[in-house]
């Protein structure tokens, strides 16, 4: 298992330096000056190209140059924004929280409804059951992310007049971000007003949360059919239905774990989908995560801002990857037999 | 039985939380604007975008003088007396007592405001060497652009509340310039705090001023959060905190106007007004706008230096297109650069017809057969042009009539305005408010000489006539006299046409009803006090006229 797991680090290391070289080349090839690329100072004093000179060798050859760009990255140096002044490196740890709390949302809804509803269609033998609920998914998972976002926004927003449509609070409510989750930062808060603003802040995220969910609701709804359909055909759910258990035991102790195998590598495979799902989302909502930050410094020309948002957001993207392989090959005893037999 | 008590329960519970969810929230109560975009800095004196002086001028600052939009008359504010000398040419103004600057987490102030501020803010502007002056990267536009350091011999100080202000030559638009959004009052002692700190750059970021509302925090792209100053001089504003929420959709600023995200919204398409005249509880708020949209050529880089060019892809535009498209009859045709408010107005005619063969002609004549040109559009809505890419688009499509082909170009507003100061744009789709009634300012801050090195002269047009006759003009006070050379201003500018002006618009914001603070003026930024600024003491525009 050590030297699975050390394979993984391997790989997550290589990738994360591919993206590192990728990013590096694209840098030089922004039509700006390299030095306000790299660091988003626009006009340096002697001093400052000075130092940006030596701290990412611009004056020696490309391989060098690699080598103090990397340093600089890993280092914590994203430069500084050019629009705002600020440390990119700050703005994205702004920026990240928020990102996070959608996307846990997300996928908090689409497990929860999800999971069950998939079960519930393996197991009616209902025919209009069954195909209701297919016809459900397969519309969701077709329908594109923005016309929904649009849509929903439309119709609980502007004509119903229910659901707020745009950022994480009220803007009236004055709440000190702590841990960045806005959902947290409220309840901690010592604002005498703080159970009305988390009460705000669950109606905000409510719409983003799912819009951003319906995609791996129905992949969920559909992997965790098809898996649960195939292993109430084993002969050892037959052989725990032979010895009299419960259809809810059956189905929560010996199919579901099982079933889930299946569901865990399908939402690895998503990521992508669902990172730049969620950048459309956050523009839709005006949530100020990651990718709302992300587009804006696109349209500003924020090149450290660009570099810095796409560093972050396909380190994450690589990093949870790696970490789901890693969780499906632990809960599947299948795969760890494969693992055995090829080393 | 079960099954009935189950979904008993359920039912239960949903109302629970939905009665918890809908219930009436405890608001904390405030004000929150849905502005159109991030200000550039937190000093207007820095800028000439109306999107900095609104979240600053009528805010943060106060100034000497103001304008009242009700009687078109200069009052009383930071000054509370100004005696103008028989000569014209000093002005001396008697400051307000006990009228305290912001107090922030990194200084406190231990004076009152005095003349040592007043002498500071303007010194900072015109002298080169004064410490502050190159703080600022981006100069001093509109002070830059109407010469306000040539105007000036000598600001003096004759006691702690005395100022005089010692003018080179007479000028009939030096109150007026005052009175702009631009002309605000910095504290001399937070600059030297912050001089010993060796944190000049904090000035315009973290401003001190005495303004009815202090700076809480600013966050790029999402909102700017804005706190009561319980000293204000005045009375008080009626909120404690005041939020501008930057949306720069305007389809966004509508939508959260609808569901009260926002109670004011600013700078709306003309498309929008149905949708808001079809909400009860919304209502729009109008004001004759002193603005003027343009297409302005950069005359400094060919062929756009050749007239005929000029008047050729002015006569290929037709501007009625554009007035029912972009602003739906909430503006009027420009026929000039005077809005028809003004009191230097009067009626001309056209200044060019929509004559698409006679642009061919004038092409040709000019020698070019091929031309693509780019237009640059700003990305924002501005109280002129609500909608700049769209009649970018109208443009593009007239223009390839006469077989002239467009590129649209456009940045996120504050690129735009970054990389427009770089001067290299062919033509721009811009426009221009006035900061106060004076037609000077329609004339020296974007069309005079010196304008062109503060690039807020976006054709980049240099015309010795023109400001010659704007000087003359400023150096009288009388009325008639002074009208007749801004209409000789207008004649040389509509036969040369640097720029083609397009529209007057009406400033127009959604609020909803009831929302009692907010005051839309004809000039420079929006207010949130609502108090009027009009006391009716002194007032001493007749020692003008």
């Amino acid at each position: 298992m050590a030297r699975y797991l050390l394979r993984r680090l391997n790989l997550f290391l290589a990738t994360s330096l591919v993206l590192f070289a990728v990013l590096f080349i694209v840098t030089s090839q922004f039509p700006v000056e390299q030095r306000f690329a790299l660091t988003g100072i626009q006009s340096p004093s002697a001093e400052q190209i000075a130092q940006i000179e030596a701290d990412y060798k611009l004056n020696s050859g490309k391989f060098n140059q690699f080598i103090a760009y990397l340093q600089q990255r890993l280092g914590g140096n994203l430069g500084i924004s050019a629009t705002s002044q600020r440390p990119v490196a700050d703005e994205l740890a702004s920026v990240l929280p928020a990102s996070f709390e959608l996307a846990a949302v997300a996928g908090f809804l689409a497990l929860a409804f999800g999971l069950p509803l998939g079960i519930l269609a393996s197991l009616s033998r209902h025919k209009v059951t069954q195909h209701t609920i297919m016809a459900i998914t397969l519309t969701g998972y077709s329908i594109p992310v923005f016309w929904l976002g649009l849509t929903l926004s439309l119709w609980f927003g502007v004509q119903l007049g229910w659901l707020p449509i745009s950022g994480r609070l009220n803007l009236l409510y004055e709440i000190e971000p702590v841990t960045g989750f806005i959902l947290i930062d409220t309840l901690i808060s010592s604002s005498p007003y703080s159970t009305s603003a988390f009460l705000d802040a669950l109606l905000h995220i409510i719409l983003p949360a799912v819009t951003l969910a319906v995609l791996p609701f129905t992949v969920v709804v559909r992997i965790t059919r098809a898996a649960m359909i195939s292993i109430m055909e084993q002969t050892y759910i037959k052989a725990a239905e032979a010895r009299g258990l419960h259809t809810s035991r059956i189905v929560l102790r010996h199919a579901l774990p099982n079933a889930l195998i299946p569901v865990i590598k399908n939402l690895g495979l998503m990521l992508g989908t669902f990172a730049s799902y969620a950048i459309v989302v956050e523009v839709i909502f005006s949530w100020p995560g990651v990718g709302a930050w992300l587009v804006s410094g696109i349209y500003q020309r924020d090149y450290t801002a660009i570099q810095g948002g796409v560093l972050a957001v396909a380190l994450i993207i690589i990093f949870l990857s790696i970490m789901i392989e890693v969780l499906h090959t632990t809960m599947n005893p299948l795969s760890r037999k494969e693992l055995y037999a090829s080393n | 039985m079960l099954i009935k008590r189950l979904s008993g329960y359920a039912t239960l519970t949903c109302l629970v939380i939905l009665a918890a969810g809908c219930g009436p929230k405890k608001v904390p109560p405030g004000l929150v604007y849905c502005s159109e975009g991030n200000p550039e800095s937190f000093n207007p004196q820095l800028v000439t975008s109306g999107t900095t002086v609104d979240a600053t001028s009528q805010q943060i600052y106060s100034s000497l003088i103001d304008y009242d939009g009700k009687s078109a008359q200069i009052v009383p504010s930071l000054a509370s007396r100004w005696q103008i000398s028989d000569d014209e040419l000093t002005y001396t103004f008697t400051l307000r007592d006990n009228v305290s600057f912001h107090q922030s987490s990194t200084f406190t102030p231990t004076r009152y405001f005095n003349a040592d501020d007043v002498l500071f803010s303007f010194n900072r502007i015109i002298d080169p060497l004064h410490p502050f002056h190159l703080v600022s990267k981006t100069g001093y536009p509109f002070f830059q652009s109407i010469g306000f350091d040539k105007q000036i011999n000598q600001i003096e100080k004759i006691s702690d509340n005395e100022v005089a202000f010692h003018l080179n030559t007479p000028d009939a638009s030096f109150l007026s310039n005052l009175a702009s959004g631009f002309a605000v009052i910095l504290s001399q002692e937070y600059a030297e705090v912050l001089a010993k700190r060796e944190q000049k750059a904090q000035i315009d970021r973290l401003p001190i001023g005495t303004g009815p509302f202090q700076l809480n925090k600013y966050v790029k792209n999402e909102y700017i959060r804005y706190h009561r100053n319980e000293q204000y001089w005045r009375a008080l504003p009626k909120s404690e905190l005041l939020v501008f929420d930057i949306t720069p959709k305007s389809t966004s600023r509508l939508a959260k106007l609808i569901t009260g995200d926002c109670s004011v919204s600013a700078l709306p398409k003309a498309g929008e007004l149905e949708v808001v005249l079809a909400h009860d509880e919304l209502e729009i708020d109008s004001q004759p706008g002193f603005n003027v949209a343009f297409w302005a050529f950069n005359t400094q880089k060919p062929p756009f230096d050749d007239m005929r060019v000029r008047r050729a892809l002015a006569h290929a535009v037709d501007r009625e297109n554009i007035l029912r498209a972009v602003y739906q009859k909430t503006a009027v045709k420009a026929t000039g650069l005077l809005p028809p408010m003004s009191w230097a107005y009067s009626e001309n005619k056209p200044i060019i017809n929509y004559d698409p063969q006679e642009a061919r002609r004038l092409l040709k004549e000019a020698g070019i057969t091929e031309l693509t040109i780019d237009i640059w559009a700003m990305p924002v809505a501005r109280i002129y042009n609500p909608n700049a890419l769209k009649a970018a688009e109208l443009i593009q499509a007239d223009l390839a009539n006469i077989d002239v082909e467009v590129n649209i170009i456009s940045y996120d507003w504050s690129v735009f305005n970054q990389k427009l100061s770089q001067r290299d744009y062919d033509s721009v789709l811009i426009g221009w408010t006035a900061d106060n009634s004076d037609p000077d300012n329609f004339f020296t801050p974007i069309l005079s000489c010196a304008s062109v090195t503060s690039s807020s002269n976006r054709s980049r047009w240099c015309h010795p006539d023109l400001d010659l006759i704007l000087a003359q003009a400023r150096a009288t006070t009388d009325r008639e006299e002074r009208k007749n050379f801004y209409q000789a201003a207008e004649a040389i500018f509509a036969s040369k046409l640097p720029m083609l002006p397009l529209a007057h618009a009406t400033k127009l914001a959604f609020k909803h009803k009831g929302v009692n603070e907010m005051k839309l003026t004809p000039f420079g930024g929006i207010s949130f006090t609502g108090t009027e600024t009009s006391e009716t003491t002194t007032t001493q525009e007749e020692a003008l006229q």
